[in-house]
């Protein structure tokens, strides 16, 4: 198959292209330099094209959010999808059915999608899921950052952390590793409390050491994505301490930080939350070999689902509503609480006025990249808005007016703070920037080999409606939307990383196994094709 | 063939069992010569059972009315039923992979059918509950690890789960058994703690613990007073497990709610002792495909959810189901007896490794391959956690999913012959 698409202004930052007119050609699958006179084509003119959006951290497959979708059937009942010629049927909400889930990013322009928090014991359940999400090429990443299998060897063996690492991704079809409050989860589940200091002690370690040992191996593995922490003390005022003490442990090593806007708190522990977001923007700009995604909130309903099951416990005081707790062996926890981020509300807006101002003071758009950490901060299908929000000022400050006066006045975004986002900037936020992050070097950009995914929108002044109702979507070199429909659905690959391990840490694992888990430990890795497959390896190591 | 010597060192396999929901996945089974099944290791009875029903002398892979047919003459056969149903029921799904449990709901779908898992019936209502106000549970190796009281409310795991307090390593010193119950069952005899308890108190019991627990005023019911002293010891518990069996709404939502207010006090988790291995897979292979775990219904063209109305057994109670999809499931053998009635007034079509009396009555019965036994598979255990059932016999029957993906190839394109 191949295609011209042809007359759009091409936003192509990984290669220095920046709204020049010029034609896209795609042939099997693949961005190549020509195509044969008398191809098909896309008449592009009046539109703008980008590579296919690449979400950095979401949440979209597993048994956290597959508890989610229980717990809501209201928003079900009012969201619903109904099958057609080419779709299955589903619901929607925050937390959306797997197919419905991959035709709503395809409508959206996103054609590779990171599940961002897997418990390696759910690896089949992952996999499953995302078999059912069409659409989109997904990757997850697994969680090992209270792991106690983990915590031991750290102690006792650490020279084999770093085969043990690359043991877990092999086994489950992982890409990447995921630390979520490394120690307090594990510290928590043993009636402990949450830790308050990367110092504190937990199974004969500290967070810190779990830190440093973790994203040391992974940055001696050479893994394409770097370590991807989830800080401690998510939402306590205070926390940026804890954040910037968290990358003071990592630095000499690559590393991404989630949702850096639940991380970015002033305010005493008790108190009031306060904006450190200026201070943090500062630190992430001086610091190159670090990254972070933003996890805007959204005003409006949202589900948070997390790893950081401590952090659920608060939430489920505040709202008193419904609550899911469930403690996974070895590995980690999980909470689920419904929320609702109210822009009247002084948390809440300054939450939402926070994620802005990092945005707005990023000073490197490819290490400061777009995400509402799905469903946690907002739907996924909130980032048009979003998207509006960092590229029209006089649409920010109408909002901005609106939302709670003194939380807003806690934040520098009165401040004659007027940075528009240009189209360049968001092709950089929404693709090019998490592509690159990933280490996913045919993603996000569309130089000759980058694969055929590709995002064609109207050009129009709203720029929501430009971004929520895309004309054209082409995945691996097929329009899967046209007009703003979808009209084919496709399954997507399995995206894994390949680190190679000394075969010798399945005998040392076995051991620590058999003492831990209920599941045996030849039972453990995923084997079973139709979860792993169709699947790309990544290879880890530096690009040749 | 494989050689003497290797058939030799082959013939321990590790297997799986679907005995119960523990899906205990540290089996061997030891094939014969014959590739039949020779003999077990570290099963339970239920287990042994379980294998027989699979392994054993079988009705043949297809019968249509009762009598043997071709695999694809049934198919048409049963695709046939389904496609001129106008109100098709699909139902069961317990005792069957989820990948045949993922054909299924697909081919609801593709009919328009109402799909109700058996487990909220056959495991009670604590699903609903946790819709209605969520959950706190955890994985079996927690429990283990470090639940120091283990309560079980209401149920007999001793008889049900016959492998669980082996895998909870109970009995163990500083940690206590403590069952709750109306009789002194097997497990009750087991227990460090025995409360007996009338069935008819449940509720209250769960109310008055509750309020123990809070430390709110509590009104005396004659018959709960130990549970006084029983609410200080989960108080001073560092971490608590209830395993139950329950069978109402209204008492699931109380335990839910005990459970909630003890993780204020301590760390507290409540586990159901789901009987078939794999109900939790069906669950969350529906919610996942609809946003619901049960009682689904796709007649408008997308899923509509309600847990009274579109339950199976309602459904068919009410004589609105004109055709039925029985998937790894006896529905004639627990189904209460209206619904049952109007199972056997309708055609069924039976997907199911085992024979069943619903098979044997089902207009067309298809007697599979079975996950677990000859195809591979993964069930999720009753604490979620998904396990791989393995393949250590060999059969030429087709899998439940196989059986379920043609019969909706067959009902994709009807004007087709399929000869």
């Amino acid at each position: 198959v191949t295609l011209r698409i042809t007359g759009g202004r091409v936003y192509d930052p990984a290669n220095g292209v920046a709204g020049d007119q010029r034609d896209v050609c795609l042939s099997a699958g693949k961005v190549v330099e020509e195509v044969p006179e008398g191809a098909a084509r896309i008449d592009a003119r009046g539109m703008v094209v980008m590579p296919g959006g690449v979400d950095i951290h979401a949440h979209i497959a597993g048994p956290a959010v597959n508890a989610a979708r229980r717990l809501a059937p209201e928003e079900h009942r009012a969201d619903v999808h109904d099958r057609s010629a080419v779709m299955r049927s589903g619901t929607g909400g925050t937390v959306p059915s797997t197919f419905v889930t991959g035709y709503r990013y395809a409508l959206l322009g996103y054609t590779t999608v990171v599940e961002a928090a897997a418990p390696p014991l759910a690896a089949r359940h992952v996999l499953a899921e995302l078999r059912d999400t069409p659409m989109i090429d997904a990757a997850f990443l697994v969680l090992l950052g209270n792991n106690v299998a983990l915590f031991d060897l750290i102690r006792r063996d650490p020279a084999r952390v770093r085969d043990a690492v690359a043991w877990w991704l092999e086994a489950t079809g992982g890409y990447g590793v995921k630390l979520v409050n490394a120690g307090g989860v594990e510290r928590w589940k043993r009636g402990r409390g949450d830790v308050t200091s990367l110092d504190d002690e937990v199974a004969g370690v500290t967070p810190r050491q779990v830190i440093e040992a973790i994203a040391g191996a992974v940055h001696e593995l050479e893994l394409p994505h770097p370590v991807h922490v989830h800080c401690s003390n998510l939402g306590v005022a205070g926390n940026w301490r804890t954040t910037l003490d968290t990358l003071h442990t990592l630095e000499g090593r690559r590393a991404h930080l989630a949702h850096l806007q639940f991380h970015a708190y002033g305010g005493r522990p008790g108190g009031r939350l306060r904006s450190r977001a200026p201070d943090l923007a500062e630190y992430l700009g001086a610091h190159p070999e670090f990254s972070a995604d933003v996890g805007q909130v959204m005003f409006g309903p949202a589900t948070t689902m997390t790893a950081d099951a401590p952090v659920s416990e608060r939430l489920r005081d505040v709202t008193g509503g419904k609550w899911v707790n469930a403690d996974t062996e070895v590995e980690t926890g999980c909470g689920i609480v419904p929320f609702t981020y109210r822009e009247k509300n002084y948390v809440h807006a300054l939450q939402w006025g926070i994620g802005l101002e990092l945005f707005l003071l990023s000073r490197d758009p490819w290490r400061l990249v777009l995400s509402t950490d799905h469903p946690n901060g907002g739907s996924f299908l909130s980032y048009p808005r979003l998207i509006r929000l960092l590229m029209d000022r006089d649409f920010r400050n109408d909002q901005l007016r609106r939302a709670n006066k003194r939380a807003i006045q806690r934040t520098v975004l009165l401040d004659d703070l007027d940075r528009e986002y240009t189209l360049e900037e968001i092709a950089i936020v929404t693709r090019a920037g998490p592509a690159r992050l990933l280490g996913l070097r045919d993603k996000g950009h569309l130089g000759a080999g980058a694969d055929a995914d590709v995002t064609i929108y109207d050009e129009r002044a709203d720029r929501e409606e430009m971004f929520a109702t895309p004309r054209y979507v082409i995945k691996g070199g097929r329009v899967i939307v046209r007009d703003g429909e979808l009209v084919e659905a496709l399954a997507g690959d399995l995206l894994r990383v390949e680190a190679p391990y000394d075969p010798a840490v399945d005998d040392v694992l076995r051991d620590r196994f058999e003492e831990r888990y209920s599941v045996q430990f030849d039972s453990y890795p995923v084997c079973e094709p139709w979860l792993l497959e169709p699947a790309r390896r990544v290879a880890a190591g530096r690009p040749g | 063939m494989p050689s003497p010597e290797r058939a030799g060192a082959a013939r321990h396999r590790s297997a799986t069992c679907g005995g119960c929901g523990l899906v205990c996945d540290d089996i061997t089974a030891v094939v014969g010569d014959d590739g039949g099944l020779e003999r077990l290791i570290r099963t339970c009875p239920l287990g042994d059972a379980w294998f027989a029903q699979r392994a054993g002398p079988r009705p043949p892979a297809a019968r249509v009315d009762g009598r043997e047919a071709g695999v694809e003459a049934a198919l048409d056969e049963a695709a046939a039923i389904l496609g001129r149903a106008r109100a098709p029921l699909v139902y069961g799904l317990g005792q069957t992979s989820c990948e045949a449990q993922r054909a299924a709901v697909a081919l609801a779908e593709a009919i328009g059918a109402v799909i109700d898992p058996a487990g909220p019936l056959l495991d009670g209502a604590s699903g609903l509950a946790s819709t209605a106000r969520g959950s706190s549970t955890a994985t079996l190796g927690e429990v283990r690890d470090r639940a120091e009281i283990v309560m079980v409310w209401r149920a007999d795991p001793v008889a049900t789960h016959p492998r669980l307090l082996e895998r909870l390593r109970l009995p163990e010193a500083g940690r206590a058994l403590v069952v709750v119950d109306a009789r002194r069952t097997a497990t009750a005899a087991q227990a460090d703690t025995f409360v007996e308890l009338a069935a008819d108190l449940a509720l209250e019991a769960l109310s008055t613990l509750r309020a123990h627990v809070r430390g709110s005023a509590v009104v005396p019911v004659a018959g709960l007073e130990p549970l006084g002293d029983l609410a200080a010891r989960l108080r001073g518990s560092r971490n608590v497990a209830i395993l139950h069996h329950l069978p109402g709404h209204v008492e699931a939502l109380a335990l839910h709610a005990l459970v909630r207010d003890l993780f204020g006090v301590t760390h507290a988790v409540a586990l159901t002792l789901r009987h078939e291995a794999n109900a939790a897979g069906a669950e969350n292979v529906l919610a996942w495909q609809t946003g619901y775990p049960a009682a689904v219904g796709f007649a408008t063209g997308h899923p509509r959810a309600s847990p009274g109305e579109l339950a199976g057994a309602a459904v068919l109670a009410r004589g609105d189901a004109d055709a039925a999809l029985v998937v790894g499931s006896d529905p004639l053998a627990h189904l209460p007896p209206p619904a049952a009635e109007r199972l056997r007034a309708i055609p069924v079509v039976s997907v199911d490794a085992r024979s069943t009396a619903t098979a044997d009555a089902a207009r067309v019965a298809f007697t599979t391959g079975a996950a677990g036994v000859h195809r591979p598979g993964v069930a999720h255990r009753l604490d979620g956690v998904p396990v791989p059932l393995r393949a250590v016999l060999t059969s030429s029957r087709p899998s439940d999913e196989e059986v379920l993906a043609a019969i909706a190839e067959r009902v994709a394109r009807p004007g087709e012959d399929a000869a």
